[in-house]
């Protein structure tokens, strides 16, 4: 028999995700021709729109400790005796003051310094208008983008994609990082799920990999797919492909940008590698986890502020390393539901309603916005913060202003945006 | 490289929630056989987690029926191989304590437990229990990361001890479970803050469901009525403390709670959940949809509803009656292969022998790659059910890989796996007979495969020539392991 061109030892360390077992670039166009690849790789979207990094904070995250209202005192303080967070009074286990009347959390010190350099929007007391307080039912809708309706065949982000005066045809073109697609990016636009760009090759004998390759192609009939799973093989070889011609699978960031060694901060480094290799990357969603803090979330330091220090450092390193680029990309942040104002007796929170959203690129100018209506009595809903900017707003003014795409009546179907004017068109 | 308790709790980290709705699935199109499939092959699609031959031989001699009472009737089914298997880990019949102090001395024991869901369902002979122990174990979701000991408690005497019972008995034992009141923070929810997590949890995803009818108030009344219910440090067990219950009077579902009351408060919400008739609803269409189709037919989810309310919740009832329905028997190839299925249904048809040794679990990491570590899944729904979740670049391109790898074993790759590729395959005179020879071991038939398939395989043997060619041994041992990888990662190995 031939030999094995792999050690059993290589194998076994490629196990480890360190994906030792490449096909080498030169591989690929031995059998590619093969597949009738010619109609696919076309991208005519114009040059005049911004890439669009969506970011789910699943869970619920607190709006209120994230981006503190100190500026209401007792209403904010005394309904948060054990979480609350200091006003600012420039230490670090205080907020970090953005208008004298919100502060960031201390753990969001990177974001300060973005908020700093001009690049950091805050609008509070948004979010999804339907009542719900259940976490599946609230990120379901978010992420259709018809709040209270299921009919809607898709979601927003591809709504977005399929209704673009343009055609992209990269696989990369949209791009959910993670082991599954976001609700936001399903729908008939294929959009591509990735772990690893560095490890996305088949594995396997080398001297075999090619008519292995061959075979799968044409057992799924990746040329002329017969179904959807087969159209999601055709998307598996284009992928593979295109990764095999980037010129190297080695990344260094810009300007020093450090990305904490976490599944958020490296997910954000794949983005950036993304974008800068210019593959057609129109749409990334990422997602963090972990925001459902019932209990002992912490204050200045604890739980909720490892989240947040996660979250704040890769999106700062993100900002540092895409510096240059920074001018083309839009980053919007959201999560199902803000918390409950007062905190519970677990030291932790209960599902809330309006909260925080950050955004963060080029159209950007610094600012706490929104209909912020404060935390009196009368105004709170059900003890809630309320909604009182519609999140649909927020992307509504991304999309039309950044992306280019006025096509909103068919992204946020039966929704009248009210747009707050905070971004500069580009 | 054994799994750490770190990993766990990383992995449990992650919460990609959203993925998981049911009413996500999109228009997917099933696998279609050029032929229709032999009923026989069909049952056992759905029944075991893959086919093996000697469950050919049992169906044959007992009926489809007989086979369906048979394994619904695990409790008389002889299990030597899993006997033995826990023989070699103690912990797993013991205490959350237990599972603590082994964890102390040796941190396999974070292994240990993803293993078990992997070995399980490959050797077990009660297929069908495993099966609805993954069921149970989705719809109970609790993720181990915060509390191993707990979940291999929770295990053993929720889900496992009530898997084919009483749906009554399983939500009264998962409501006290300790691993369930520490993850849904029950266990701290006390009458002057209750925790609502558990309480609106407990409607949304295991019994009413979400359009059940109850309302943001109810969620709180049961809250209130829910307070108290927590867990004794000493013993680890479940322990009311009255002195933390509100006792104030409470409305519930419409249902009037008088004031003055305790346990009583708890224990009268779960019975009204346990028998409403939107339970019955919501439970049935989740058995369906795991075992017919990701759109369950409404005229089987509403007899098999009837079936859960006049049996009082007798799951081994409602199973019968989803198995022996046409909606079952019509349904097959509509079920994508979820990646723990894939995987041991992958294992059942090559049949290794499988050891956790000290290298630990490669096959475990396996399934974090493809996005299904067993006992992994942070948010309280459970891993998704439905082909639309699965369906992806990520997950295909990673059951591809494993599929091209595991046929390797045969030649010594992996310490804890024993594999004899000609213990599997017969010998085969030419390449041709060698790809139906396979075909027929891994997939159940020859047909299973189309003509142009099947040339196609002839022609990786052969790299082109003469699909005539006559096998060599050496030829057989160069190819076999890549033939066998191209069989697994084919679409129809995919769909049950």
């Amino acid at each position: 028999m031939s030999q094995l061109a792999l050690s059993r030892r290589s194998l076994l360390k490629s196990f480890g995700g360190l994906g030792v077992v490449g096909v080498s670039s030169g591989l690929f166009p031995l059998w590619m021709p093969k597949l009738v690849f010619s109609p696919r790789f076309q991208n005519d979207a114009p040059e005049n729109h911004d890439v669009l990094v969506a970011i789910f904070q699943r869970g619920g995250m607190d709006g209120l400790n994230a981006v503190i209202p100190f500026g209401e005192g007792a209403l904010y303080y005394d309904r948060r005796p054990n979480i609350a967070i200091p006003e600012p009074n420039g230490s670090d286990s205080s907020a970090l003051n953005l208008n004298d009347h919100f502060g960031l959390h201390p753990a969001l010190r990177p974001l300060k310094e973005v908020y700093d350099a001009g690049g950091l929007t805050v609008i509070h007391g948004a979010g999804s208008p339907d009542p719900t307080r259940s976490h599946f039912d609230a990120m379901e809708y978010m992420e259709r983008g018809t709040p209270g309706d299921r009919s809607t065949s898709a979601g927003w982000i591809n709504r977005h994609l399929m209704s673009a005066a343009w055609q992209n045809d990269s696989p990369f073109r949209a791009v959910g990082i993670g082991a599954m697609v976001q609700g936001s990016l399903r729908g008939q636009i294929p959009a591509l799920a990735l772990q690893s760009i560095s490890n996305f090759h088949l594995q396997g004998r080398e001297d075999q990999l090619a008519a292995i390759q061959n075979t799968i192609a044409s057992l799924y009939g990746v040329a002329a797919p017969p179904d959807r799973l087969g159209a999601q093989a055709s998307e598996v070889f284009d992928t593979m492909a295109l990764v095999s011609r980037m010129s190297s699978l080695e990344y260094n960031p810009a300007n020093g940008a450090v990305y904490p060694e976490t599944d958020f901060g490296m997910a954000l480094k794949q983005v950036a590698q993304l974008i800068k290799a210019n593959v057609g990357l129109e749409v990334a969603c990422v997602d963090i986890g972990g925001w459902d803090t019932h209990e002992s979330q912490g204050q200045v330091d604890g739980e909720f502020a490892s989240l947040l220090a996660d979250f704040g450092q890769s999106l700062g390193a993100f900002y540092i390393d895409m510096q240059d680029d920074m001018s083309g990309v839009t980053v919007v942040t959201m999560s199902e539901f803000g918390r409950r104002v007062e905190e519970n007796a677990s030291g932790g929170t209960d599902h809330g309603h309006g909260n925080a959203m950050f955004v963060m690129g080029g159209g950007v100018s610094s600012g706490v916005f929104g209909r912020w209506t404060g935390l009196g009595d009368d105004v709170l809903d059900d003890g809630d913060v309320p909604v009182t900017t519609d999140y649909r707003d927020v992307l509504s003014e991304i999309l039309l202003k950044r992306i280019n795409n006025p096509a909103l009546d068919q992204i946020f179907p039966n929704y009248q945006p009210n747009m707050l004017d905070i971004l500069a068109a580009r | 490289m054994s799994v750490t308790r770190r990993d766990f709790l990383k992995l449990s980290g992650l919460a990609a929630a959203a993925a998981s709705s049911s009413t996500w699935v999109s228009a997917v199109m099933a696998w279609q056989a050029e032929q229709p499939l032999d009923p026989i092959r069909h049952v056992l699609n759905r029944m075991t987690w893959g086919v093996m031959p000697a469950d050919v031989s049992r169906i044959q001699e007992m009926g489809i029926e007989g086979y369906i009472d048979w394994q619904l009737g695990y409790e008389d089914i002889p299990d030597p191989v899993i006997d033995a298997w826990l023989e070699k880990y103690p912990f797993l019949n013991g205490t959350a304590r237990d599972v603590y102090l082994a964890a102390h001395s040796d941190d396999r024991v974070y292994t240990v437990m993803p293993w078990d869901r992997i070995y399980r369902a490959t050797y077990s002979e009660r297929q069908l229990f495993e099966l609805m122990v993954e069921f149970w174990t989705d719809h109970f979701n609790v993720p181990a990361g915060d509390a191993l000991g707990e979940k291999v408690v929770d295990d053993r005497e929720v889900i496992r001890r009530h898997a084919l019972g009483k749906f009554r008995d399983l939500l009264f034992a998962s409501a006290q479970s300790p691993a369930m009141l520490y993850y849904l923070n029950q266990a701290e929810s006390v009458a002057e803050h209750p925790n609502e997590n558990y309480a609106r949890e407990v409607m949304e995803l295991h019994t009413i469901g979400v359009d059940g009818g109850y309302t943001e108030t109810d969620v709180r009344e049961v809250a209130r009525a829910l307070t108290g219910w927590t867990v004794n440090y000493d013993s680890s067990g479940f322990y009311f403390d009255n002195s933390v219950h509100d006792a104030g009077e409470k409305t519930i579902l419409g249902h009037y709670f008088p004031a003055g009351r305790g346990i009583e408060d708890g224990l009268a919400v779960l019975d009204i959940l346990a028998t409403h008739p939107s339970t019955a609803r919501f439970v049935s269409r989740k058995l369906v949809r795991r075992f017919v189709s990701d759109t369950p037919p409404d005229s089987l989810v509403e007899s098999a509803a009837f079936v859960f309310l006049t049996s009082e919740g007798d799951i081994r009832q409602v199973m019968r009656h989803i198995l022996l329905s046409s909606d079952f028997m019509g349904a097959h190839g509509q079920k994508f292969r979820r990646p723990i299925d894939f995987m041991v249904a992958m294992l059942r048809a090559l049949r290794p022998g499988l050891d956790l040794g000290d290298h630990g679990a490669w096959l475990v990491w396996m399934l974090e790659e493809m996005g299904q570590f067993p006992y992994a899944w942070h948010p309280p729904n459970g891993y998704p059910d439905a082909a639309g979740a699965w369906m992806n670049t990520n997950g295909l391109l990673n059951r591809w890989n494993l599929a091209l790898l595991f046929p390797y074993a045969s030649e010594g790759w992996w310490d804890e796996i024993q594999l004899d590729l000609n213990a599997v395959i017969p010998p085969a005179s030419t390449a041709e007979h060698l790809v139906n020879a396979s075909a027929e071991a891994i997939l159940g038939g020859v047909d299973r495969l189309s003509l142009d398939d099947r040339r196609l395989l002839a022609d990786f043997v052969t790299d082109g020539s003469n699909p005539g060619m006559e096998m060599t041994d050496d030829l057989r041992a160069d190819k076999l392991p890549g033939l066998i990888g191209l069989l697994l990662a084919a679409p129809v190995f995919q769909w049950r």
